[in-house]
């Protein structure tokens, strides 16, 4: 029963994945190949694959009813298992037992959210497409989430970004430029750009950036429609966001970048608002833009008024349109999140639905709930009589309040979200995990409605602009000259220059070994090589995945220092980020006992000394 | 919301334990339908009904897949641990948030430890222990369930309420005075007297101890005995907490529940005479003996203190066929094999005897044995080689078999009169009660604070600790009684609560530390500061170098010492690189303020580690 295993190397990539449809095998005769949907290996022998769908399905929903709770991990001695059930579909995805069980989790419910995202509904998919169609776009999703060489990043599923120290920050200040101007046209909800596959700027929240890069790393099996008139680098398909995806995106008015999540309520950088300001500006005393939210009302039509032709709108300099209002919340310049910080941020949040409830919408917020939202009715022009002069107000109005409404909603959610911790804390022990972020019981794909929405993607070379758009956008020839036209030389610009840029020179090797992980921007900063057998790393990666596991699940854990024989490695946390530190050389030759001139001890002034360099403030 | 079941491969109950709430849930799921007829049996349908396809499901994945399930977990934190030994499957369940998967765990491997104390090696035939786990008549079967049931009931009340439960080692009244003085009496009085009396009906007594509550005050073993393990002790503290429930309404912070656990310990506790049959290891020269049996005397002084004797029962041949196994499959033939002491010709004859006596009911007994006879003893048959060994297997069963009837069925083998006599207990009662008299008032008050934080004042900003000495099993700790009348300097109410419940959660945090090869473990939470070391020194004190600590796999058996004696195999293991020196094992958890700054904190830790297990603050040890 001894195992010792430091010198396996553990798979931190999956070994199983499947997906069963329990409603095609209901009778006694139904075998169970039928309802097995993608099965991952795809070179498992059937009767294996059938073997376990039946078995983890049928232990899976004797163990739920017992409950009356869907299973969430199942674990077997060799594979855990991070489960989804919902109606009849099953989905379960095993990794080895060193993958922690909270990385697993969020691992498949990214691969349910990404297959929703570019397919919409599961069962309505499966209705639409073929099998063979469908498994060639779950291999797609699994193979696209387990890329990447570093464990590390499977153990915190982060956004990879262009190393941003070895680009002049005024690159990226371009950039959010490009995605700002673009903004502007009513039709756009939010876009990034990305690089070679990495994130170069993003207005999204890191969970949606996430499902947009699928797209560009990938050919999409779904041939997109590409646009001949914009010789070939334009494509776009559909997409499926989700409620709360969608009033993030409109509710928001800013900078989303620094938004994690649900566990933080939208934080305003001092940057620009450009969805705030258009809202606020519909009223009839400011000059722009009178009727862009009339014309959003309006895609049965077929005709979009063209009031913003001018094409100074879409001018990347911020400087040639009005500055924005910025009325109502100030912003947190640090990105960075104190709990006080947060609780502010949650009074904001309601300053600013009650202030946007004024001005004469409060019939308006009476009379309705989210159920305004439901059946797509406002994308199809719910206001009759929004085609007129005056209805311009009118729709405005139902703009605004859908602005208020949203936000509502948004705060609610962040309640329960951090109300949820704190049970967790209370309740449990390290064993078991939180529900993964991102991917709560609430955020699930399958039991809000999915509103299909277009990714508009421009390509130069290695560069992409991706947009998400409402659908009538690509009809709109107006609007989409005008994005592609006013965007194009600075993409253009920007590529090149993104081009020269060398990777950095592999770093010296350093004495010591850190990984920092921004849970706001889900990115992480580390030094680790990555090289495959990376056989010194291990212990680091080993008691990383370990703390990360146990920081996930005692709220008011901040440090800790694990000591084996062969490593001892430093962790920290705040809620805006993780560090993991761990020193090279020097004697790790102790006695165990308890001693402070221990080398291990002195690990928390080391690091905040030595990541100082790489931009880690742990002070 | 919590439930323990034993099923066979074939979904049979071989044992089931629910509390109110999972018993309200599976008859709320099951519905009128049950309502009429008897409450054991169609609760254990319904129950059974419920869990089958699972565990039909897991002998499939074992069959087919050779992997099996280790743990369900729901979305609303209702967790399954699934373990199988042989063709056992335990299933533990925990709805309430109370216990996590390493708790359910530990629970089904302290149920399988106790079941191997109480039916020895019936336990390595799936077969003869769920004939055993399950007897065909009912009342017989709510008889053993309830005792069963009460025995795990009395473990999760002391997991939860003390602390050497938590640890998983004894902790001993510190009052060294007295205490030598009690082991003086338990030698030249007590056990000498027992030993020489006439009564004691071929008994010996081996070991002798004094309980106050769950600490040991004296601890007594006779010369010719093998040292008692950890293990042993802890599970026979249980019993005896089973058997006198003295302090059960003192310490439950939960007065309501405790009623609920009461209620089910209706089984009334044996008259004071009737030992209980118990299979003990025993460690000799030439090596461990599992459960052989003994017989355990529980003899309540004063309610919270009680007299504990363990005699060697007639285990003189069970002790020989396991010996003769052992030289057999070393490779040992002929006369090689059946020298030993006693020589097997003289078991021989004496076991005709016994068997002689135990009467024609015995015949499956008496058909193993003449088997064995024929084929060691008769001249043309295989003689003394590695063919007897089944054999030796097999009359080892038998003879078990037959140890757990003379005790289960009580007043049935009137001819196999095993005990010591009742007058004689009754004597040992009276003696010890005279010895103790004066003392009996002190010893309950000072069980509850047993040592206190205030003898520690040269550690500003320390607020608890626990220090084990894994190699003798025994720990030490301040007190921390949450719902004492007289409270410790903690106080009482939703501090003492809140500290209790962060050291608990703490010895969780580090042993899955421990599991995962990490022996040095800090921590800053809250408000807290806690630290844990594990430390090995050789027989001098010298600080031995850290040495690799094994990496187990999640399901393993649970750090400790009650159920598997984690310690024991990882002293073995560390020794390796510490040939021909003796190495200890030592433990310790500390809790300080947040506030206090870390090199203070460690140089307390460094000063309880050296200063604990001094013999001049500390005599027992």
């Amino acid at each position: 029963r001894y195992r010792y295993n430091i010198n396996i190397l553990p798979s931190s990539k999956c070994n199983y994945f499947f997906l069963y449809d329990g409603s095609k095998v209901k009778g006694e005769g139904d075998a169970t190949r039928e309802g097995i949907c993608y099965f991952y290996p795809e070179e498992t022998p059937l009767d294996k694959q059938e073997l376990l769908c039946g078995q983890l399905a049928g232990a899976g929903r004797c163990v739920s009813e017992l409950s009356a709770s869907p299973v969430r991990i199942l674990r077997l001695r060799r594979n855990n298992f991070a489960i989804r059930m919902k109606d009849d579909f099953f989905w379960a995805l095993g990794c080895s037992a060193e993958v922690p069980t909270i990385s697993a989790c969020e691992l498949l419910d990214q691969l349910i959210n990404l297959f929703c995202f570019y397919n919409g509904s599961v069962r309505q998919s499966y209705q639409l497409y073929s099998q063979e169609t469908l498994a060639a776009r779950w291999a797609q999703y699994l193979s696209h989430l387990q890329s990447g060489s570093l464990e590390l990043q499977h153990i915190f599923s982060c956004l990879r970004t262009i190393d941003s120290t070895n680009v002049d920050p005024l690159l990226l200040l371009k950039a959010a430029l490009i995605l700002q101007a673009c903004q502007r046209c009513p039709l756009v909800l939010a876009g990034c750009i990305l690089f070679r596959g990495r994130v170069v700027s993003t207005q999204m929240s890191p969970e949606l950036t996430m499902k947009v890069m699928v797209h560009e790393s990938e050919t999409h099996t779904k041939a997109p429609s590409t646009f001949s008139s914009f010789g070939g680098v334009v494509s776009s398909t559909t997409v499926f966001l989700t409620m709360s995806e969608l009033q993030y995106l409109q509710s928001a008015p800013v900078d989303k970048d620094f938004r994690y999540s649900h566990r933080t309520p939208h934080k305003n950088t001092s940057k620009k608002k450009t969805r705030l300001s258009r809202t606020l500006s519909d009223t009839p005393s400011t000059e722009s833009e009178p009727s862009d939210t009339g014309s959003s009302q309006s895609p049965l039509k077929g005709s979009f008024s063209p009031h913003f032709s001018d094409s100074s709108v879409f001018s990347p300099d911020p400087l040639d349109s009005p500055p924005p209002p910025q009325p109502l919340q100030p912003p947190f310049p640090n990105g960075k999140l104190s709990p006080e910080a947060e609780e502010e941020a949650l009074e904001e949040s309601y300053y600013y639905s009650f202030h946007s409830n004024e001005g004469g919408v409060s019939q308006l917020h009476n009379e309705g709930d989210s159920s305004l939202f439901e059946g797509n009715s406002y994308l199809n022009g719910g206001g009759g009589g929004g085609g007129g002069g005056d209805g311009d107000a009118a729709c405005g109005a139902v703009f605004d309040f859908r602005g208020a409404e949203e936000s509502h909603h948004d705060t609610v959610f962040t309640k329960e979200a951090s109300r949820g911790g704190c049970e967790s804390v209370q309740g449990r022990q390290a064993e078991i995990p939180d529900p993964p972020p991102g991917s709560g019981a609430s955020d699930s794909p399958e039991e809000c409605p999915l509103v299909p929405m277009m990714l508009y993607l421009h390509r130069v070379k290695g560069l992409v602009l991706a947009l998400l758009v409402e659908p009538h956008f690509l009809s709109d020839t107006a609007s989409m000259e005008e994005v592609y036209h006013s965007s194009l030389a600075s993409l253009n610009g920007l590529e090149a220059h993104l081009r020269t840029i060398c990777p950095g020179a592999p770093d010296a090797p350093r004495p010591y070994i850190f990984a920092h992980f921004d849970c706001i921007q889900s990115t992480l900063t580390t030094n680790l090589s990555g090289r495959p057998g990376g056989a010194p790393e291990r212990p680091f990666v080993r008691a990383t995945s370990l703390l990360h596991s146990h920081f996930c699940n005692t709220e008011t854990l901040q440090e800790a220092i694990i000591r084996s024989a062969g490593a001892a490695v430093y962790g920290s946390r705040s809620v805006a980020q993780e560090t993991y530190f761990q020193q090279h050389g020097g004697s790790l030759r102790n006695s165990g006992i308890p001693n402070h001139q221990d080398s291990a001890f002195l690990l928390p002034s080391k690091a905040r000394h030595r990541l100082l360099k790489h931009g880690v403030n742990l002070l | 919301m919590k439930c323990l079941l034993i099923a066979s491969e074939s979904a049979e109950v071989l044992f089931q334990w629910t509390d109110p709430e999972f018993q309200q849930n599976v008859q709320e799921q099951y519905g009128a339908s049950q309502e009429e007829g008897h409450g054991l049996p169609a609760f254990e349908d319904s129950i059974s009904t419920l869990f089958a396809p699972i565990i039909i499901s897991c002998s499939t994945m074992v069959d087919r897949l050779c992997d099996s399930y280790t743990s369900f977990t729901t979305e609303n934190n209702h967790i399954y641990v699934l373990h199988q030994f042989d063709e056992c499957l335990y299933i533990a369940v925990n709805g309430d948030g109370e216990e996590g998967e390493g708790d359910l765990r530990r629970k089904i491997y302290v149920m399988k430890k106790m079941i191997e104390v109480m039916f020895g090696m019936v336990t390595l035939s799936s077969n003869l222990l769920r004939r055993e786990l399950r007897p065909q008549d009912t009342e017989q079967r709510a008889r053993l369930w309830k005792h069963l049931q009460s025995l795990l009931e009395t473990y999760s009340q002391l997991r939860e309420n003390d602390q050497s439960f938590l640890v998983e080692a004894v902790e001993r009244l510190i009052h060294p005075t007295l205490c030598e003085q009690c082991i003086e009496f338990l030698e030249r009085r007590l056990v000498q007297q027992l030993n020489g009396s006439v009564e004691r009906a071929g008994e010996e007594v081996l070991h002798a101890f004094i309980l106050i509550h769950t600490k040991l005050l004296a601890f007594y073993s006779s010369r010719n005995a093998s040292s008692l393990s950890t293990s042993d002790l802890l599970t026979l503290i249980i019993m005896a907490q089973n058997m006198y429930p003295s302090n059960i309404d003192l310490d439950d912070p939960h007065p309501e529940m405790a009623e609920d656990s009461l209620q089910a310990l209706e089984v009334p506790p044996p008259a004071p005479s009737t030992p209980r049959r118990v299979f003990l290891e025993v460690s000799l020269k030439d090596g461990l003996y599992p459960m052989m049996p003994h017989s355990m005397y529980c003899l309540p002084l004063w309610p919270g203190i009680s007299l504990v004797m363990l005699t060697k029962v007639l285990y003189m041949f069970l002790e020989a066929f396991a010996k003769l196994e052992k030289r057999l499959s070393e490779g040992q033939e002929g006369s090689a094999a059946s020298r030993g002491q006693p020589t097997i010709h003289d078991v021989r004859s004496k076991l005709d005897k016994f068997i002689k006596a135990l009467g024609p009911s015995e015949i499956q007994l008496q058909n193993v044995w003449t088997e064995f006879k024929n084929r060691a003893f008769s001249r043309g048959g295989p003689g003394f080689n590695r063919d007897l060994i089944p054999w030796c297997k097999n009359m080892k069963t038998q003879l078990c078999g037959i140890y757990r009837q003379c005790f289960l069925i009580e007043s049935g083998k009137a001819d196999i009169p095993q005990r010591l006599s009742p007058s004689l207990q009754e004597r040992a009662q009276t003696m010890m009660q005279e010895k103790l008299m004066d003392w009996k008032d002190f010893l309950l008050v000072k069980s509850k604070r047993n040592i206190t934080m205030v003898s520690y004042p040269d550690f500003p900003g320390l607020i608890h600790f626990i220090c084990v000495d894994r190699s003798t099993g025994q720990m030490i700790a301040p007190s921390l009684n949450i719902t004492e009348r007289n409270t410790s300097e903690l106080g009482k109410g939703p501090v003492a609560q809140f500290i209790k419940s962060k050291v608990w959660s703490l010895v969780s945090t580090t042993r899955r530390y421990l599991q995962k090869g990490y022996s040095t473990v800090t921590l800053r939470d809250g408000d807290f500061y806690f630290c844990y070391f594990l430390w090995f020194e050789n027989e001098t004190g010298y600080k031995l170098e850290a040495g690799d600590i094994p990496i187990l796999p999640d399901d393993s058996a649970p750090i400790g010492m009650l159920a598997w004696d984690y310690y024991r195999k990882l002293l073995r293991y560390y020794s390796k690189n510490h040939q021909g020196e003796v190495v200890k094992c030592y433990e310790l958890l500390t809790v300080h303020l947040g506030v206090i700054p870390t090199e203070i904190i460690l140089q307390h830790c460094r000063q309880l580690a050296s200063k604990l297990w001094e013999p001049s603050r500390n005599p027992l040890l």
